[in-house]
């Protein structure tokens, strides 16, 4: 089998997807994998083939899905991509398979195993990014800048900023993802971006979170003070807000 | 009671005399101390706990340049507290004191209780800067009443002017309106907010009058109506349906509470007494005479063609307690079913009756509150505007309060066991929602996706549907899950099997408990 790999970037699994149909035209689609980097084991019997970002190949394989299929087709493959989960990139060939032999139906195709493996993966994107935009919290340098750190498990920190870009367009802010020391940065007024952070800046930046206010202290306070005792229920407010969401919530840092 | 309220009244201007004077940090009854804006915040948000409602949900509004905010119609909740309730709306009251003395309220004239105040500018610095943060949707104000409704209510109106113009802010706001306000201030406050709500408090006339003296339902009902028939108005002036949007999966529902409504708002003729209020009338016990649509247009301008605002575009709720009172769980539905269809309100909200004054009028301290109850309640509101049932197919006088063991939809199934099974491949969507385990979401999937194929259990179960709950009542393919008898005795012991859990953790959630050990025994 001929497994081909790439970056963990949306470029990257594109074009992945592009070369790995190429092959599979002659060989046959069972006789091709994809799969993301790093990979740490690899098996014995099987060709690896690394492929680069070729943006001619990205806007083919991505004008095709829009336009063959659907955009809403496009919009689950862009989710899965973001994913954490290994077999993300397999799923999405595997849909594209369906898909472009279906075309628009396909995303109501909800009995179709492919489907509703690349559906599951994007609602839990989904869910993760709207859960983030819940719980991010800003800690406020002076007054100038917000700054917000978190540590999701899908790489969701664009989907979040651009929640942020439209509630707070005139304040400068950051997103900062501490596991893939990544950053969305809006300046006031402008436009956002992506930035990968350099290790110094990620350093500079790591100490934010103990820029203390009023305003943290009040939450804590306003927090505590809007529980209704008698109707405590500790199990329902973690499955509400898992523990593991909590690590960056003002409310539950002393 | 005027005397009475008078004495209140006499006794709040001195306490602001204390105000200014006295800085002494001692407090005694009827001396107020100057408390910082962080302690008058742990005040008034301990005070404004028992409001049930916190959603930010109905408005749908983009980002400004210079603004601050936005709104989402699908509403965000920001945290969760120790009791499991989201936490979306900055939710504080603009006041404690209150010259009223409703028996159940934790804050009524005479609880001695820390009393404290707002000024606008304290309300609009934490709202703007807790915003900013990303700690709260928006703000959720309500209040105690301040010498009398209409000068509390034009406090309230002058923060909102003050936040929506000096600190720009365009998030969620949603207003309890009080009872007793004048019109003008209604009308101001409808621009400015997102969500008007007035609590209903007591589901009839007769409970109000004996746990709240001060209010009757004629000064709640009436802004109510008045709000709805103004929402109406500014709907249909920018070319919206003068009833608000609904679930999407109503409109292919014929039985649903929100189709007959048509009929119910058509007409403006003065004096003219439509059905919905008559009946609401009926079950309340009020007379007629408050409840006419005589009122459209009254808070609007006569003109609405150059308007800049919507007005309370997420539309209006209300609250309810429950358990303080012996009302049924049918009369509850039923007041329910009639404030959704004649009121046109966007969702009305229970609240567990949680015992903090002694009364003889009302359950004991230390009553547990009926949650249980309470979230049978929900179920059956969500019944109502998600699934196409009506209160009397729910419950009727006969049996006028839900199944402790089951909820009211497996309730319903197994009363109309001869409709079921049902095959999945060839049910109507209005009869698959029936089915107990397949939601408005999943049935949604299995219509779209059986144009493309037979579909099995394990495919249903991908989609979401609950089969430990739905395999009893449905075929896939011509056959059961598993060979189980369609019989009502049958069924209804498998599922409460299934849920007995689940009520119990509902009922019990609020208690706490520990693993015995031998040294509770005293071995060691």
């Amino acid at each position: 089998m001929k497994i081909f790999t790439c970056k963990d970037r949306f470029e990257d699994m594109m074009t992945c997807i592009y070369v790995a149909w190429e092959e599979a035209l002659k060989i046959g689609h069972e006789n091709v994998h994809v799969q993301r980097e790093p990979i740490f084991q690899e098996s014995l019997f099987d060709q690896y083939i690394h492929v680069d970002a070729d943006m001619d190949k990205v806007q083919k394989v991505v004008r095709s899905i829009k336009g063959q299929i659907s955009y809403e087709a496009y919009s689950y493959v862009y989710y899965a991509s973001l994913s954490i989960r290994e077999d993300a990139l397999q799923a999405i060939y595997n849909f594209l398979r369906v898909g472009f032999a279906t075309g628009p139906a396909v995303c109501s195709m909800h009995a179709n195993p492919h489907v509703m493996r690349i559906f599951d993966i994007k609602r839990k994107v989904a869910n993760e990014s709207h859960h983030f935009l819940e719980f991010a919290r800003f800690n406020s340098l002076n007054n100038q800048v917000y700054v917000c750190h978190l540590e999701p498990r899908s790489d969701v920190i664009m989907l979040v900023g651009r929640h942020f870009e439209d509630r707070m367009p005139s304040e400068h802010w950051m997103i900062i993802d501490d596991n893939r020391k990544t950053a969305c940065v809006h300046p006031k007024d402008g436009e956002t971006y992506l930035r990968y952070l350099t290790s110094e800046e990620f350093e500079a930046l790591r100490t934010t979170e103990t820029y203390e206010d009023p305003y943290t202290d009040m939450w804590r306070g306003f927090f505590h003070a809007i529980s209704i005792k008698e109707r405590e229920n500790r199990r329902c407010q973690r499955t509400l807000f898992p523990i593991w969401k909590r690590k960056h919530a003002t409310e539950f840092m002393q | 009671m005027m005397e009475k309220i008078d004495i209140m009244k006499n006794m709040q201007s001195s306490n602001n005399v204390n105000m200014q004077s006295d800085t002494v940090s001692k407090c005694e009854l009827g001396v107020v101390k100057d408390f910082s804006t962080q302690e008058k915040l742990e005040i008034l948000a301990d005070a404004a706990k028992y409001d049930v409602a916190c959603t930010s949900s109905g408005s749908d509004r983009r980002g400004q340049k210079g603004m601050l905010g936005n709104a989402s119609a699908a509403g965000i909740c920001h945290s969760f507290a120790a009791d499991g309730r989201c936490i979306s709306l900055l939710k504080i009251l603009m006041t404690n004191h209150c010259v009223y003395d409703c028996k159940y309220c934790i804050n009524r004239a005479s609880n001695d209780v820390p009393r404290a105040t707002f000024t606008p500018e304290e309300i609009c610095e934490l709202t703007v800067e807790f915003y900013k943060r990303n700690y709260i949707e928006g703000l959720f104000l309500s209040s105690g009443v301040l010498k009398n409704p209409t000068y509390t209510m034009e406090k309230m109106c002058e923060t909102l002017v003050l936040l929506r113009t000096k600190y720009h802010f365009n998030g969620y706001v949603h207003v309890k309106t009080i009872p007793g306000a004048s019109d003008e201030l209604l009308a101001r406050v409808g621009y400015l907010a997102d969500r008007m709500s007035i609590n209903l408090e007591l589901p009839t006339a007769e409970s109000l009058s004996k746990l709240a003296p001060n209010k009757n339902f004629h000064t709640i009902l009436e802004p109510m109506g008045k709000v709805r028939d103004t929402i109406a108005a500014h709907r249909m002036a920018i070319g919206k349906d003068r009833h608000m949007e609904r679930a999407s999966g109503n409109q292919y529902l014929g039985n649903s509470i929100f189709q007959s409504r048509q009929d119910m708002l058509s007409s403006n003729n003065h004096g003219y007494i439509d059905k919905g209020n008559a009946e609401i009338a009926k079950i309340l016990g009020v007379g007629n005479q408050y409840l006419s649509t005589a009122h459209n247009y009254e808070l609007a301008p006569r003109d609405l063609t150059n308007l800049k605002r919507s007005f309370a575009p997420a539309g209006q709720s209300t609250q309810m307690i429950i358990g303080a009172t012996g009302e049924t769980d049918y009369t509850l539905i039923q007041t329910t079913q009639q404030l959704y269809t004649g009121y046109d309100l966007k969702r009305v909200f229970y609240s567990a009756y949680i015992p903090l004054n002694e009364d003889a009028a009302l359950p004991a301290l230390g009553t547990a509150p009926p949650l249980l109850r309470e979230h049978r309640l929900y179920q059956a509101d969500w019944l109502l505007r998600f699934y196409g049932f009506r209160a009397n197919e729910l419950l009727s006088e006969k049996k006028p309060n839900f199944n402790e063991l089951l909820d009211p939809k497996c309730d319903w199934a197994l009363r109309h066991i001869n409709q079921f099974p049902v095959d999945v491949q060839t049910a109507g969507y209005e009869l698959l929602l029936r089915v107990p385990g397949i939601g408005p979401t999943s049935a949604k999937r299995i219509v779209q996706a059986r144009r493309y194929g037979k579909l099995d259990f394990d495919a249903l179960k991908k989609m979401g549907v609950v089969l430990k709950r739905a395999h009893y009542f449905i075929l896939c393919g011509g056959r059961q899950m598993y060979k189980t008898p369609i019989e009502e005795q049958y069924i209804t012991r498998q599922l409460i099997g299934v849920d007995h859990k689940q009520n119990w953790k509902v009922a019990h959630s609020s208690e706490g408990y520990n693993q015995m050990s031998l040294a509770d025994f005293g071995i060691a």
